[in-house]
């Protein structure tokens, strides 16, 4: 799969997520620490945007039911959610924000 | 390697209760490295799961029943926690340190953990075996009104609290008519200030929902075909099914008993800081149990899938002589009628509340947060589809900071930035 330009760097600041829609996916994209991290947006206990909730320590707090994820990784980190979060490479390439969908 | 969790010769910890917070507490225990074996034992018949989805996806279908038990099915196994479903503790020895069951067995405790949760208050004239009726507390209840309402009909629904309402609003959307009565002049009376009342109110007749409010029951009569209740208005509703959903009484008998002492105001066992009960070696947790809140700064019963995890993890700790965690903010969710209202802290008459948002429409999309505050400092939070803005304020709660809330409904500003400024602010001082 081919890298996709899916954001740019000043969408988002530092401890910022934004949502966006690639290839009929939700997807959220994370500022932390200076890097970038892509996650599935939609939380994998119920039906919630990610990107609506409370991004903190490198890790999203689902805004439905605080199910907290850490974005790094995808791993759950507490209930009510038990399965992770599919999580995607990116990359920065001048100011655009590059990702890779298996 | 599996760990070995023999412990010596140590009695084992007896966790009494295999709900939300017994199941969490024995996985907290293994999680901190205490070693002894743990019987958790429960009446029901089922692995330990989450109530919170019983009145929601599991009554919609739209939700796998396998996805609401608390832990995977082989944790138990791996984790060495001896599950005993179907096991009922009838009495407790406290000074023997004995624990009886109904099928007259018996083990020696070394710490006994109550999680007894509670049951479903009844009203009389609808008994629970009645053809009909239905009360919402297990799985099994859930599954039983779920077959019920396989085919469209009429359900009625009594009591307007978050499981009454959540129940209404699981009905309808699965396209039954519904009517739901409540006591009370308005809803959640004792939890939202009136114009959310109103709003709720508002929002649960947009979506089909007949609401009947500060309408008593005179009497009931139950036939073949249905159920007929007779209100003290002089209305009628007749009804294939009803659900009854006016409260929970805790389940302290066992506690009672065995002469543990019972908070006369809300029914629960009261514990210290540390969960522990009036008597040694003994601790509760979850929806049994009253215990000094530092936020209200009085003691309370709480029926919340938060508390019960919270408290869980603390008696664990206290159990297994570890670091108590830190105090948590009150929080509660709920999801009716599409939507997911979360609340941080309690409703008082007295507080001042301000809006940020506007009230989401019934057709759209919206989201809104209430902020109730007494003297400049956050007492309660209300957060329409708002759950990620509410998360916010949790610092201000946490501490218990004062801060302007006025500032707040500034929706040009994210709340984020909003929060970190009155946070700034009260460093300053």
């Amino acid at each position: 799969m081919t890298w996709l330009h899916v954001a740019n760097s000043d969408q988002l600041q530092e401890g910022d997520v934004i949502s966006v829609s690639v290839e009929n996916k939700t997807i959220a994209i994370y500022q932390h620490l200076g890097k970038y991290y892509a996650t599935d947006n939609i939380c994998t206990h119920q039906y919630a945007l990610l990107s609506d909730g409370y991004f903190e320590d490198g890790c999203i707090e689902c805004p439905l039911h605080q199910a907290r994820f850490d974005v790094r990784t995808g791993q759950a980190l507490c209930a009510p959610a038990t399965k992770d979060l599919q999580t995607f490479p990116t990359m920065l390439e001048g100011s655009q924000i590059l990702l890779k969908i298996e | 390697m599996k760990p070995s969790y023999t412990a010596g010769d140590s009695h084992p910890v007896l966790i009494v209760g295999a709900g939300q917070a017994g199941a969490t507490a024995a996985a907290a225990l293994r999680k901190i490295g205490y070693p002894t074996p743990i019987i958790l034992c429960g009446s029901e018949l089922n692995a330990p799961y989450e109530r919170p989805p019983l009145s929601k996806g599991v009554l919609t279908n739209v939700l796998n029943e396998g996805s609401i038990f608390i832990h995977p099915a082989s944790l138990y196994e791996d984790q060495a926690i001896d599950l005993r479903l179907g096991h009922t503790v009838i009495s407790l020895d406290t000074e023997k340190k004995f624990a009886y069951f109904s099928d007259g067995s018996r083990i020696e405790y070394g710490s006994c953990l109550l999680s007894t949760g509670g049951n479903a208050r009844l009203i009389p004239d609808l008994p629970k075996d009645a053809p009909g009726v239905h009360y919402v507390r297990t799985l099994q209840d859930a599954r039983e009104l779920r077959s019920a309402l396989e085919k469209q009909t009429h359900v009625l629904v009594i009591g307007g609290g978050f499981l009454g309402l959540e129940v209404a609003s699981s009905a309808r959307t699965n396209g039954h008519a519904v009517t739901l009565v409540e006591s009370a002049p308005r809803l959640l009376q004792r939890a939202l200030p009136a114009v959310l009342s109103d709003w709720l109110a508002e929002r649960a007749i947009d979506f089909g929902i007949k609401l009947k409010l500060g309408v008593e029951i005179e009497s009931v009569s139950i036939q073949a075909e249905g159920v007929q209740v007779h209100f003290k208005d002089g209305t009628m509703v007749s009804a294939p099914v009803v659900v009854v959903a006016v409260g929970l009484v805790p389940d302290v008998e066992l506690a009672r008993n065995a002469g543990l002492q019972i908070n006369p105001e809300n029914g629960g066992i009261s514990i210290d800081a540390r969960c522990t009960s009036s008597v040694p070696d003994v601790y509760a947790a979850g929806d049994c149990a009253s215990q000094m809140n530092t936020f209200f700064g009085r003691e309370v019963r709480l029926e919340s899938w938060q508390n019960a995890n919270n408290q869980a993890q603390i008696a664990a700790a206290t159990i297994a002589g570890s670091t108590l965690p830190k105090n948590v903010v009150p929080w509660f969710w709920t999801d009716q009628f599409g939507w997911n209202i979360q609340i941080y802290g309690e409703y008082e008459a007295s507080l001042e509340y301000v809006l940020r948002g506007a009230r989401p429409s019934s057709t759209g999309p919206g989201k809104c947060v209430f902020l109730g505050s007494k003297m400049g400092v956050l007492r309660h939070a209300i957060a329409i589809n708002a759950g990620g803005e509410l998360r916010q304020l949790q610092p201000l709660f946490e501490r218990q900071l004062s801060c302007v809330t006025a500032a707040f409904t500034n929706q040009e500003q994210p709340l984020r930035r909003l929060v970190e400024e009155a946070l700034r602010a009260n460093a300053e001082h």
